[in-house]
């Protein structure tokens, strides 16, 4: 009795209406797919892209080598030399980010006391070898200076919930 | 035996001392209590507060560590009474302390910071500024930058005070003013001030060479062995990237306590120091070429086993370091013999050889290092104590502090530190004699006949019984336990044989024991090694050139006791192998093969300490650039030679094979010794002399003439501490300069302050006449009423006054 009911079912197309049913339904749904690169999805203030380091607005640099978030860091991939400058402050010599280990937890973030380490929206990033996603100290702060701006406004709407 | 009372800790009952403190009867059964001011080694100041606990029956909390136990005591660690002490005592300390952790030197092994943490509150009350404290400088080792850290405890005022002998620092001011400073424009220039780190519980005293390197949670903490002193200090490297870059104590209270030279502490910036050497080289067409291991090491094992053919075994010399291991000055001693030369030796800064072949055993302390502070009386001759071993000037203090009469015979009376019961200050000539007439007066006063030993000297002037020598020997009267130490001025003096052996009546006549302070990590070790000469020793082998040198681990330019000798005889010599770490333009200038070896550091290896101590250790990292362990070195270089016997799998063999072989190869008339008995000991020590000792013969200086004394300043000891370049600005590492006293000077017709040239013979010379060639430097002349009369004290171990000979010889002195 049930051999029969499957049989005269197929005969119908039963399941051929219900499946395209489901693609009907999403050929007039609202789309959810951008035209990426000219648009862009929404982010987070609290996006976790390429990390930067911040200067003071008086144009110092706002990193004082604790040495905290390459402790922090579980993958390893911070490597910090410190040594006094000029003034005989502790201050970094070297300050490197591994992107290839980097698995962006934002731990460092957490870790700064200064927020001299954030990390920013921005994400696209292109290199044509690995060493290329070694970043330095110059490029950190580069990244830094360009984003200083949104790195404020981003920490600004965080503030409340830290 | 001291009696024990029951008391019950938070409920569990223990067992304490009667007259112990809470805080050292809690820490005996394991359980600690928070403490800043407390130190173990330091007396009780009680004012930190923090190890307030709750005793039952008594109304107010009471301090751990100021408090004694008494029977059936009941304290409580976690009552909500010593709770809220210890919470609000943290609010307190943080008042004014920065919340700078993340600059600070300190953060991460910070006491304040882990008992914040464990006992504090979670957030601040204080609204009010802090208070700032201006830094100061105290000297090269220490910082004192940032002082608004301090926590007032007091624990450096009570080093200096109580450990180091003097209180170079103290608090000034009142209440929320009070700092701690040394006296205005004054540095701290102890020889211990590094200690002050340690006991520092904040980051307010911070190591200046270590500022801003690491953090203490890169590290790597690695334990070994001290080269720089007799003691073996024990230490702790800490190790970033295959660098040292930081060197702690490593506790032992049998040799170092707690307690930390400056010179062990700050020398390992020498082994990072741009002298190290990175790969071999050889001259090639009178330049010294960088080569790879094994083409120096063919040329090496060529010209060694070329030239000693052409001119006999005998032609050729060896010099090992007494701060190189036991492993290599055997291996040393192995191969030199093997190739037929009995010319080997380890102590270049001897003179007097005279008691070789008449020891009953192996020169050493004479007793533990931790029996030094037990002794009643003890007499120090021919040392200056802090310079030559701090540590062994630190048991001295704790002897004196607990009522022993310490005297000194000395060759100037510099400052020790020590409440000294008598001391007298003589010209190195007059060594012999003063300790005589300290003999003399002991016997008469025991209603002894004149101990008429035929070791006493006949040649030499007696010394006038004045009170002080008087006063010394009175000391040794009625003492149960007591000593005579001599120092490295004694061992390097041109009489050291003769002191040695009237030391040696002196001591078998007053009942004391007689030790050797030593002046090297193997002092004790190079006998145990065998490498004692059966040809020519250190200095003959410079004052009668040799063809061929073999080096380890010296710089003779410095390390020998007549520099210009040495030096003139390695530029002459047709081959000089170097196999050492460091590379000076000296060094460049004579060496033919120059073999990088790793220094104590990166090497494993083993020091026998003046107690008589085996201690092994291993090497804390990688050998620098292509440099090899020596015990390596030297095995390569056996079997390029065809040697037999130098196929050793490890150190640890060798040392092994040192320790347990029953027979050493050629240690003619020293007998049987050197082995160990109990683990990490070794036997056959003694320092007595056979009947058949007779001094060497003393040439007494000419009258009038004036006499060098020359010590080696404590940053100039060895290769490594030579250069670390912390440690030479101290003001231990000043120039030398030509000291006299001021009647000298005046006879000289000399102002203080003047350049004076020095002359000096340079060429193989009697003990205090001299003869052939002459070295001159110039130096700054100086007034010192520290030294007798008749004396111009010029330091030795340094490149200014390298050209000179003898440590101890007649110099003249006249304006530049």
């Amino acid at each position: 009795m049930a051999s029969m009911k499957d049989v005269f079912k197929s005969l119908c197309l039963g399941e051929l209406v219900s499946g395209l049913t489901v693609t009907a339904r999403a050929l007039f749904a609202p789309k959810a797919t951008v035209l990426y690169p000219e648009e862009k999805t929404p982010q987070s203030p609290r996006f976790r892209g390429m990390h930067a380091l911040r200067r003071h607005p008086d144009g110092t640099e706002r990193c004082v080598g604790c040495k905290l978030c390459e402790a922090a860091c579980p993958a390893a991939a911070i490597t910090i030399e410190i040594a006094p400058n000029e003034r005989g402050e502790r201050r970094t010599t070297r300050y490197e980010i591994d992107m290839n280990k980097c698995i962006f937890c934002g731990f460092c973030v957490e870790a700064c006391p200064v927020d001299a380490i954030v990390e920013t929206r921005f994400h696209e990033v292109c290199v044509e070898s690995r060493a290329g996603l070694v970043w330095t100290k110059d490029r950190l702060l580069d990244n830094g200076a360009r984003r200083e701006e949104e790195i404020a406004r981003d920490l600004e709407r965080d503030m409340k919930y830290r | 035996m001291t009696n024990t009372v029951s008391i019950e800790i938070d409920g569990k009952k223990i067992l304490a001392k009667e007259g112990a403190t809470l805080i050292d009867a809690a820490r005996d059964a394991g359980i600690s209590i928070p403490h800043f001011c407390y130190h173990k080694k330091l007396s009780v100041a009680a004012n930190c507060r923090m190890c307030l606990v709750e005793v039952e029956k008594m109304p107010k909390p009471v301090p751990a560590c100021a408090t004694r136990v008494a029977d059936g005591m009941k304290v409580f660690l976690h009552s909500e009474l010593v709770l809220g002490a210890q919470k609000a005592i943290l609010e307190f300390l943080l008042i004014n302390h920065p919340l700078d952790c993340p600059v600070c030197d300190q953060g991460g092994e910070c006491r304040l910071q882990d008992l914040s943490m464990r006992y504090g509150g979670t957030r601040s009350r204080t609204r009010e500024a802090k208070r700032v404290v201006s830094p100061k400088d105290i000297g090269p080792l220490v910082s004192m930058r940032e002082m608004s850290r301090c926590i007032h405890c007091t624990r450096c005022v009570r080093f200096c005070r109580e450990i180091a002998g003097l209180a170079e620092l103290g608090v000034v001011g009142r209440g929320g003013d009070s700092e701690i400073a040394a006296f205005a424009g004054r540095s701290v220039d102890s020889e211990l001030s590094g200690n002050l780190i340690d006991v520092c519980p904040v980051g307010a005293l911070t190591s200046k060479p270590f500022r801003f390197r690491a953090r203490a949670w890169e590290l790597c903490r690695r334990p070994s062995i001290s080269p720089h002193d007799s003691f073996g200090t024990n230490v702790a490297l800490d190790v970033k990237d295959e660098r040292v870059v930081r060197v702690l104590p490593r506790e032992n209270e049998e040799i170092n306590e707690c307690w930390l030279s400056d010179r062990d502490r700050f020398s390992y910036e020498g082994l990072n120091s741009p002298d190290r050497l990175k790969k071999p080289l050889i001259r090639i067409d009178g330049a010294l070429r960088e080569v790879e291991w094994n083409s120096a090491l063919d040329y090496a094992a060529h010209a060694l086993k070329s030239l000693v053919e052409a001119h006999g075994a005998d032609a050729l010399a060896s010099l090992a370091s007494p701060s190189a291991t036991l492993e290599e000055i055997h291996l040393l001693q192995k191969l030199t013999r093997a190739l037929g030369s009995g010319n080997v030796d380890f102590r270049p800064r001897r003179r007097d050889f005279s008691t070789d072949g008449h020891r009953s055993g192996i020169p050493w302390l004479g007793m533990r290092i931790a029996e030094i502070a037990e002794l009643d009386a003890a007499l120090v001759v021919g040392s200056f104590p802090r310079k030559d071993n701090p540590l062994f000037a630190l048991r001295l203090r704790q002897l004196a502090k607990k009522a022993g009469r310490v005297s000194m015979l000395s060759l100037a009376d510099d400052d020790p530190r020590i409440d000294l019961a008598a001391r007298v200050a003589v010209r190195p000539s007059e060594l012999p004699a003063a300790l005589e007439a300290i003999l003399r007066a002991f016997a008469r006063s025991h209603g002894e006949k004149e101990p008429g030993s035929r070791v006493l000297s006949d040649t030499t002037a007696p010394y006038a019984e004045t009170d002080a020598i008087r006063a010394i020997a009175e000391s040794f009267a009625g003492a149960k336990k007591s000593a005579i130490f001599l120092g490295a001025g004694a061992e390097h003096s041109p009489t050291a044989g003769r002191i040695h052996a009237i030391a040696g009546a002196f001591a078998r006549a007053s009942g004391a024991r007689l030790g050797f302070i030593g002046d090297a990590a193997n002092g004790v070790g190079g006998y145990v090694a065998g490498a004692l000469p059966t040809g020519l020793n250190a200095y003959e082998m410079f004052a009668q050139p040799r063809k061929v040198y073999l080096l380890h681990g010296v710089e003779p330019e410095l390390d020998c006791h007549n520099p210009a000798q040495s030096l003139f005889a390695l530029r002459h010599a047709d081959l000089v192998v170097a196999v050492t770490p460091f590379v000076g333009e000296t060094t460049l200038e004579y060496a033919d093969v120059v073999l990088p070896a790793a220094p104590f550091s990166e090497t494993s290896g083993s020091f026998v300490n003046t107690e008589g101590r085996v201690q092994s250790f291993e090497g804390a990292c990688r050998p620098l650039g292509e440099s090899r362990p020596a015990w390596k070195i030297f095995c390569a270089l056996g079997r390029l030679l065809g040697l037999p016997g130098f196929d050793y799998a490890s150190s640890a063999a060798v040392r092994d094979e040192i320790l347990v072989s029953t027979a050493f190869e050629g240690r003619e008339g020293v007998g049987e010794i050197g082995r160990v008995g109990r683990v990490g000991w070794v036997e056959g020590l003694d320092n007595a002399l056979d009947e058949a000792f007779a001094p060497r013969e003393a040439h007494p200086a000419a009258a009038g003439a004036l006499e060098r004394v020359s010590d080696v300043p404590i940053h100039f000891s060895d290769a490594i501490v030579r250069r670390a370049a912390a440690l030479r600005e101290t003001k231990d590492a000043a120039a030398p300069e030509a000291r006299m006293h001021p009647t000298t000077l005046e006879d000289l017709k000399i102002s203080d302050g003047e350049r004076v040239r020095i002359r000096q013979a340079s060429g193989s010379s009697g003990a205090f006449g001299a003869s052939g060639a002459s070295g001159e430097t110039t130096l700054t002349a100086r007034s010192d009423t520290s030294l007798p009369e008749g004396c111009v004290r010029v330091a030795a171990a340094h490149p200014s006054t390298a050209a000179l000979g003898d440590m101890f010889g007649t110099l003249t002195v006249e304006r530049a």
